[in-house]
């Protein structure tokens, strides 16, 4: 996977900014997508066109169990969110869902990544390349179930 | 080997267990309006079925109005989301409380008071704060729409066994109607921060909690989620028994029930937590938020504080705080009681009971709310409407202008017509004080009900210790 960042410096990106909570009235993915992380950043549509990653500090998705913020996320556009650190159903859903990808990354990691940073992720081994910066860094590797669950494409496809 | 409250409840629910994933079995699953709609179409499209209709029930509560029900629903989508649900309840054989059942309400209050919430059950819902039923000594935690898919599908789920986490709440509160449950969890998230409890079940212990009634562990356990815990759990004791007797969906065999419960939940002499901390409940003082995630609170007492000072040499933090503050559009220094509101909430699944509109009321009782503000009451469900209302709660409310609401989320989320406007600043018990959770760019401040009353008479935020309470 290869794309460029859209970084949030910030810790505690609830489920609320990434939707909120007068969206959740939607059926339509589409129609959701449509106003992803628009409680916190007005310009996301515009920066989504060219950017596939989204790069934040710790407990990223806590509050609500909504799905409805991995939904938005992933339909526009969002492959793969590296973070700190996650609350856990946002976690949970990400992967169940086969929405995108909950990545762990250290506080070096985080620190060193930029807005617009061009990273190449290779989740096989675990490395993240910064080809902006040209730095390397690790991710934490998904645990073993996660990682069938993800490469099934999600909790309905995979068979234990 | 002793084990804790919660490894029992685990252990009797493994179904499987593969690589660190545990398949476990859920007894309960309640469902709602909002996350529920795609779980049903992915039924549908893979011509699966309801494993359990019968280990399912469904309500509606966050986006319902609150004002009068004998008139059409005005927002359209809102209709929609109720009717599917309606729809999908009747395709799939599962019991509905919708808007016009007398045991319509938010999920978290009808569970319990139907008798739907066993100690030692497993209990999930597509809501975070489903972890209130923990307060019955029932593993119960939230799940996404997928997830709620797979309950429906095969009434089980796939789980990371959760850490455990004790928090021992000691000693006595120097008074429980001013310091309340909603100070306690306050404080608790405040020391612990919203990450602090990540992967965790959070076992509350102590004589404080002891001395709880189960509505107040409720409110505890509530907000556990908000502290990033999973779930929350309180050992069942005789007031849970005494609370659960004679409800509606609780076992016929309920006697022979109990003696098993009291026999075996609780966490054993010499359990082993993961983490232990201990609280003391006489330092807990009113608590009041005053940034955008629940851990940014402070005493009643206390100044909205300097960044640099609640960051303590952590320069995200700082950062965090300075940009809250921006939001709040508060300035450090300001003290806390002297914040002016336009708005003041009392109701949501954190406090929406019987018992907080009670004390509420005591706060209100023969005053009449500022002029400058605007004040709802949302009962928590229909049954806790009518209760309040033989008690005449009611008309004290009314008597002092609060408006007097129909049941439901309302005003904690924003979904319904109960939001905020851009700006306006809001005393509220619920639980979450996000940027644009009560509606975009409104400002939430998190206080007990006795406060947020307080705060409505007075117009400002108010120490409610300082308040005659009739």
């Amino acid at each position: 996977m290869k794309s460029s960042v859209i970084k949030y410096d910030k810790d505690n990106i609830d489920t609320d900014v990434i939707l909120p909570g007068q969206y959740l009235k939607l059926h339509d993915y589409a129609e959701i997508a449509k106003h992803a992380m628009e409680g916190i950043d007005k310009n996301f549509h515009s920066k989504v066109k060219n950017a596939e990653f989204i790069v934040a500090g710790k407990n990223f998705g806590c509050g609500s169990s909504r799905e409805h913020a991995t939904i938005a996320l992933s339909q526009s556009g969002i492959k793969a969110v590296l973070a700190v650190s996650f609350a856990r159903i946002f976690y949970r859903n990400a992967v169940d869902g086969a929405f995108l990808l909950p990545i762990e990354i250290d506080e070096n990691a985080y620190k060193n990544i930029s807005d617009k940073d061009e990273l190449e992720i290779n989740t096989e081994k675990n490395k993240i390349n910064n080809l902006t910066k040209e730095q390397v860094y690790s991710m934490k590797p998904f645990p073993e179930l996660i990682k069938k669950i993800i490469d099934a494409g999600g909790l309905f496809n995979y068979k234990p | 080997m002793p084990k804790t409250l919660f490894e029992k409840i685990w252990d009797s629910h493994l179904v499987n267990k593969q690589d660190e994933r545990s398949l476990l079995y859920i007894d309960r699953h309640l469902i709602h309006e909002v996350t529920s709609p795609q779980a049903f179409d992915g039924l549908r499209t893979n011509e699966r079925k309801v494993r359990r209709p019968d280990l399912t029930i469904a309500t509606m509560d966050h986006n319902v109005p609150t004002t009068n029900r004998s008139l059409p629903i005005v927002d359209e989508m809102s209709a929609t989301q109720m009717q599917v649900l309606e729809k999908n309840c009747k395709d799939f054989g599962i019991q509905l409380f919708d808007l016009h059942s007398p045991n319509q309400g938010i999920v978290h209050v009808i569970g319990p008071e139907l008798g739907l919430t066993l100690p030692g059950s497993t209990i999930v819902c597509g809501d975070s704060h489903t972890s209130t039923h923990g307060a019955f000594g029932a593993l119960a935690f939230g799940i996404g729409t997928s997830d709620v898919e797979h309950v429906l599908a095969t009434q089980c789920l796939w789980m990371d066994k959760l850490k455990t986490f004790e928090i021992r709440v000691e000693g006595k509160r120097k008074n429980p109607h001013t310091i309340t449950a909603k100070d306690i969890i306050l404080y608790i998230i405040r020391k612990i921060g919203t990450g602090g409890g990540v992967g965790s079940v959070i076992e509350y212990r102590g004589e404080t909690i002891t001395e709880l009634t189960i509505e107040q562990r409720m409110t505890i356990c509530n907000m556990s989620i908000e502290g990033g815990a999973r779930a929350g759990l309180v050992a069942p004791d005789e007031k849970t028994f005494q609370y659960l007797q004679g409800r509606r969906f609780v076992p016929n065999n309920y006697d022979q029930c109990v003696d098993d419960w009291r026999e075996n939940l609780k966490s054993d002499p010499g359990a082993s937590f993961d983490k232990t901390i201990t609280i003391k409940a006489e330092e807990i003082a009113p608590q009041v938020s005053w940034g955008t995630n629940p851990a940014m609170t402070t005493d009643v007492t206390d100044i909205v504080p300097f960044p640099s000072d609640y960051a303590r040499g952590n320069p995200d933090e700082e950062k965090a705080a300075e940009r809250s503050l921006e939001y709040m559009a508060l300035k450090s220094g300001t003290p806390i009681t002297g914040i002016t509101l336009d708005r003041v909430f009392i109701g949501s699944c954190t406090n929406s009971r019987l018992e907080d509109l009670i004390e509420a009321s005591r706060v209100v009782k023969g005053k009449k709310v500022s002029s400058k503000v605007r004040a709802l009451v949302v009962p928590g469900s229909q049954l806790v409407k009518r209760q309040a209302e033989k008690l005449g709660l009611d008309v004290i409310f009314k008597d002092a202008n609060f408006e007097w609401r129909e049941s439901g989320c309302s005003m904690c989320l924003g979904m319904n017509p109960d939001i905020l406007a851009p700006g306006e600043r809001c005393a509220s018990t619920s639980n979450r004080n996000f940027e644009g959770r009560q509606g975009f760019g409104g400002r939430t401040h998190l206080m007990s009900p006795v406060m947020a009353a307080a705060a409505a008479i007075a117009g400002h935020i108010v120490d409610v210790r300082e308040v005659d309470l009739n």
